[in-house]
């Protein structure tokens, strides 16, 4: 059934002004995304390739908690999952010799597979008792890693996981490689959302009682958030397994969860962008200050407060802030001017 | 009779908040469910919707046995309802209020919606176009791109009825649709109910505001979770049970 266009802009007030914005982001994100992969022809440093990658590898952690998040869910194990795509992943090629290739797909659906199983149960579980059940969930996880033994290789960590690569390969192909990763996540995942599912999720998020009054299932809905966000969080954490080749359940304690959870709120959690851009913050910054690398926490502690008073919607509301700001401003000159 | 309610009760802790209620509503009809504050009226919706489980007893819609379903599972099968507090998905427009209201048709499947395609795409733009229609008969369509949480009480309460007739139900469960409102709001929202059944609705209202009872074909009247009677609105009016339970013994002569 096609609409009329008197219909289409019924709709749409001011239609050429949001298809405008619409090009704006759009040749935004392009500039960004080429300006990225040009940047191993500056960036020699196999350390700062290193940072980068890792940067990729945790924005598709962040932005997958949010997923969970637009569902009205706060997931606090969501480093743990990490952990079981990581563990899962270097585990199998490891133990049975599977390709890398082979073994990071599988780990994402296994990590899918056990979020949703544990999705179930906790789909009755609202707000801070949600939290609360993940995180500890979350901690439990990481304690079956340290008493793997050998498996696992337990406290001292799992070594010699088959990397992705052949031995020796510099960081540039990892780079572009993980660079593809990320891409092609961010664009699954803002497809989910900007689809009738996410609206869904958003539904419930609101009013689960409204949502499912209209028919919406709601724990049928929450468990998808979840094996989605849960599915790409494993995809990184497998990356990243066969990216480093050792693993220590260190990296995917309550600390990592919690830095996912900084980058989402830094970034803004109610935009897609939003953890993109607090995740590349939050990761490079101490980089670029190496001296203050100790103090990072501080640093992340001070960001997170300034964010939340001058920028409630996040760092990814800053354009348009300094857009208001400007507008005031020359509004203010011209007054000035006029008397 | 399209909904059949046979003993049902419902105890929170010792407190029986309905007891051994028994009702139906016709067909096609306007059925008032009316009483003092706290007579119950809110926890039989809620009964039949599936948001509480029920203690004892039988809902039945139109012919299914529906007591065990739950709250989505009954939207489904053609059951709409608002609620009296009146919940909105705040953070959406009028217009995409209603649009996440028409979840069920039509519904896309899982990976229709994903790989956006031309069944995804035809069936959203059916949905548009209904919601456009839902906000033009209720009398939203001048706030259609307002966030539902900065309309003024009526628009928000008009909203939630559009919502309700956006799962196309057979059955229109309101709760207390006149509650708040200025008499002007009141006309038009009784005018709204009644172009609803016009349209087929089978239509059940919860309401302390005994002017409803103009709009009703018949009414079923309950206090402390137990029917009182039922009966015409006229016959309900000037019954006796009815008096005494609005205005307490000493106004009954």
């Amino acid at each position: 059934m096609d609409m009329s266009d008197k219909q289409l802009s019924d709709m749409t007030p001011s239609k050429t002004a949001t298809v405008q914005e619409k090009w704006i982001k759009l040749a935004i994100t392009a500039g960004v995304v080429v300006l990225i992969a040009l940047l191993p022809l500056l960036l020699t440093s196999p350390y700062m390739l290193h940072i980068f990658i890792l940067t990729f590898i945790y924005t598709i952690a962040a932005v997958s908690l949010r997923t969970i998040l637009t569902s009205g869910q706060f997931p606090l194990g969501h480093g743990a999952f990490m952990g079981i795509g990581a563990y899962s992943s270097a585990m199998i090629a490891k133990w049975l010799g599977w390709s890398p290739w082979l073994t990071i797909p599988v780990a994402a659906l296994v990590t899918m597979g056990i979020g949703m199983l544990i999705g179930y149960p906790f789909a009755r579980l609202r707000t801070l008792y949600y939290a609360m059940g993940s995180l500890f969930f979350g901690m439990g996880i990481i304690y079956i890693f340290y008493a793997g033994g050998s498996l696992t290789g337990g406290y001292s960590g799992l070594t010699g996981i088959p990397p992705l690569l052949p031995i020796g390969t510099s960081k540039v192909p990892y780079y572009y490689l993980f660079l593809g990763l990320a891409l092609v996540s961010l664009l699954a995942l803002y497809r989910f959302e900007f689809s009738r599912i996410g609206i869904n999720l958003k539904a419930i998020a609101q009013s689960h009682l409204v949502a499912s009054s209209v028919g919406i299932n709601e724990g049928w809905y929450r468990i998808l958030a979840v094996g989605v966000g849960c599915f790409f969080v494993g995809l990184a954490g497998a990356g990243y397994a066969h990216y480093t080749t050792v693993l220590s359940g260190n990296n995917f304690s309550f600390m990592a969860t919690l830095w996912l959870v900084m980058y989402v709120l830094i970034g803004g959690k109610d935009s897609f962008a939003g953890p993109i851009i607090g995740t590349f913050i939050l990761v490079l910054i101490p980089e670029f200050f190496r001296d203050l690398k100790i103090y990072t926490p501080f640093i992340s502690a001070a960001i997170l407060l300034i964010v939340v008073f001058i920028m409630p919607q996040g760092l990814v509301s800053l354009p348009k802030l300094v857009r208001s700001w400007f507008t005031e401003h020359r509004k203010g000159r011209r007054i000035t001017h006029a008397s | 009779m399209l909904l059949e309610v046979n003993g049902l009760t419902k105890n929170f802790g010792g407190l029986a908040a309905v007891s051994q209620l028994d009702f139906h509503v016709n067909k096609g009809e306007i059925t008032g469910l009316i009483g003092p504050n706290g007579a119950g009226k809110t926890t039989v919706f809620n009964l039949i919707t599936g948001v509480f489980p029920s203690t004892r007893g039988q809902v039945v819609f139109d012919g299914t046995d529906i007591t065990h379903k739950k709250p989505h599972q009954v939207a489904r099968l053609g059951i709409g309802r608002t609620f009296q507090l009146n919940p909105l998905f705040g953070n959406f427009t009028v217009l995409e209020n209603i649009s996440a209201s028409f979840h069920l048709h039509p519904s896309s499947s899982l990976l229709d919606i994903y790989f956006n395609t031309a069944t995804y795409r035809r069936n959203e733009a059916y949905i548009m176009e209904q919601s456009l229609e839902i906000s033009k008969l209720v009398g939203l369509d001048n706030v259609k791109h307002e966030l539902a949480k900065n309309l003024p009480h009526g628009y928000q309460k008009m909203l939630g009825m559009a919502r309700a007739l956006a799962t196309r139900p057979r059955l229109l469960l309101l709760d207390e649709p006149i509650a708040g409102m200025n008499p002007d709001e009141i006309d038009s929202a009784l005018k709204n109910i009644r172009k609803t059944q016009q349209q087929g609705v089978t239509i059940l209202i919860v309401e302390h505001n005994m002017q409803i009872l103009d709009l009703c074909d018949r009414v079923v009247v309950i206090s402390f979770g137990h029917k009182i009677t039922e009966g015409l609105p006229q016959e309900v009016r000037g019954n006796e049970e009815v008096i005494k339970a609005y205005f307490g013994d000493e106004h009954a002569a």
